[in-house]
């Protein structure tokens, strides 16, 4: 009997993360190079409920959820027309070194200057391999190519590097719209084919329509699920009163 | 004692085992290629009554009836659009195979992914095959064919969790393959409710039923054998 209350109960709890989930990816409609999160649902084990004739028969225990990646899809560009702004066109993450010595990768091309001339991240981690711009230079002076060369007042200050990992999924968000490597994910690898644009960002990949569709489905789904185990409390209620 | 008690009661048990499948299809509403079960109830052999003076027989009596089968839906579930390069759904009937821990296992489940290697995986990180049962790997640009996944026909494919099946493959399912697209799920959440009120006051019957036959038992035990006496 219990086992019906919650199958039901793990249904919600599954809609529940899909609902977290969504409500993230809005909060993020503007963050420059946010990917959204995909949510994966599967069905849990079906343990065996004995009938009356000795047979057994599986039956499914619920349902559960959780993140299984990022969409890859590219964002629209916005151009700004900030020298220092920079989108990528194509697969790949900007490689950044950040305060705690480690490599994050991130697609928001926000870049500006720390005190030292260097190019930083919004954060201020600065992109691996440095690029500092010359003394009395100023962003403004600084020429971007599709091939990530930097140069300014024409003359050559490194190349911004574009990398990508095998399995882009398993890339661990660190909250400061950077990832970390992780042994699933695989070692970064130089992008194919990718290009850089100044003067224009990428924005978030979250598509708000399709977001706010899958956020009523979320919510009706979890109503109903709700309303079974209603159901299921109602039969217990019925069991209780048959004899008075 | 009378049978019907027993009949009642049996219509109940048969009752909760339905709902609580009804409940988990629900629960399942958003997984992916999932298939519904239904729970199938048969009745219990009928006993032939008779006239124990002449012999003479009245009419059959059905003794109650059992939920003893759990039936797995097969059909096919349509298509949703993701845009994603790596979801896959099957168009028509077939699964994909994907080697678990525990061997060959199948999936209506499209929802791949890249792995470290540039294999294609499933969301648990198992190798998904090719019609010839070898890995498929993934191109630089982070896609793949729809040629390159195997389709495999599963008769009687039983449901093992994590949106698995197990069964023997018996070659090449008719289904087509398309990217950026996930099976839905099989479950119609307006049917599944309909069906768990449905069960809910077929349950309620049998409380009722038992409640009458109780109370007609009472009677008997307290008031025919009893000497009205003014």
């Amino acid at each position: 009997m219990l086992q019906g209350l919650y199958a039901a109960a793990s249904g919600m709890e599954a809609q529940q993360n899909q609902f977290n989930a969504i409500s993230n990816d809005l909060a993020n409609l503007n963050t420059p190079g946010y990917q959204s999160t995909e949510v994966g649902f599967s069905d849990l084990l079906y343990s065996g409920a004995g009938s009356a004739s000795g047979t057994t028969m599986a039956t499914g225990t619920g349902a559960a959820s959780s993140i299984i990646g990022r969409s890859q899809t590219e964002g629209a560009l916005d151009t700004t027309g900030q020298p220092l702004d920079v989108a990528i066109s194509g697969e790949g993450f900007l490689q950044v070194r950040r305060n705690d010595g480690s490599i994050g990768l991130t697609r928001d091309g926000t870049l500006q200057t720390n005190s030292q001339g260097e190019i930083t991240d919004t954060q201020g981690n600065p992109l691996v391999p440095s690029i500092k711009l010359p003394t009395g230079d100023s962003p403004a002076d600084v020429t971007i190519d599709p091939n990530g060369n930097v140069s300014s007042k024409g003359q050559k200050l490194g190349t911004i590097a574009i990398v990508n990992v095998p399995a882009p999924d398993q890339l661990q968000p660190n909250g400061d719209n950077t990832y970390s490597v992780t042994a699933g994910s695989g070692a970064t690898r130089a992008a194919t084919g990718s290009t850089l644009q100044q003067g224009a960002l990428e924005g978030s990949n979250v598509d708000a329509n399709a977001a706010m569709t899958d956020m009523i489905n979320a919510q009706r789904t979890y109503q109903m699920a709700s309303q079974a185990i209603q159901y299921q409390s109602q039969m217990l209620q019925i069991a209780d009163t048959l004899k008075k | 004692m009378d049978p019907g008690l027993y009949i009642a009661a049996s219509g109940m048990l048969a009752e909760q085992v339905r709902q609580n499948a009804l409940s988990n299809n629900l629960s399942n509403a958003s997984t992916p290629g999932y298939q519904p079960q239904s729970v199938a109830q048969q009745s219990f052999g009928a006993i032939l009554m008779s006239n124990s003076a002449t012999g003479q027989p009245i009419g059959s009596l059905d003794t109650g009836v059992t939920a003893n089968t759990v039936v797995t839906a097969s059909a096919p579930t349509p298509l949703q659009q993701t845009g994603q390069p790596l979801d896959f759904g099957v168009s028509g009937t077939g699964y994909f195979g994907v080697r678990t821990s525990s061997g060959v296992q199948y999936t209506r489940d499209g929802q791949f992914q890249a792995n470290a290697s540039n294999q294609l995986v499933d969301a648990n990180g198992d190798l998904v095959l090719g019609q010839t049962g070898q890995p498929i790997t993934v191109s630089a640009k982070g896609t793949v064919s729809t040629s390159a996944l195997g389709v495999f026909n599963v008769p009687n494919a039983a449901e093992q969790g994590s949106n698995l099946f197990t069964g023997a493959a018996s070659g090449r399912a008719t289904g087509t393959v398309e990217s950026g697209q996930l099976n839905e799920s099989g479950v119609d959440a307006i049917q599944t409710t309909t069906d768990m009120i449905a069960s809910l006051r077929a349950y309620q019957a049998g409380q009722s039923a038992i409640q009458s036959i109780d109370q007609t038992m009472q009677e008997n035990a307290t008031s025919v054998g009893s000497l009205g006496g003014t």
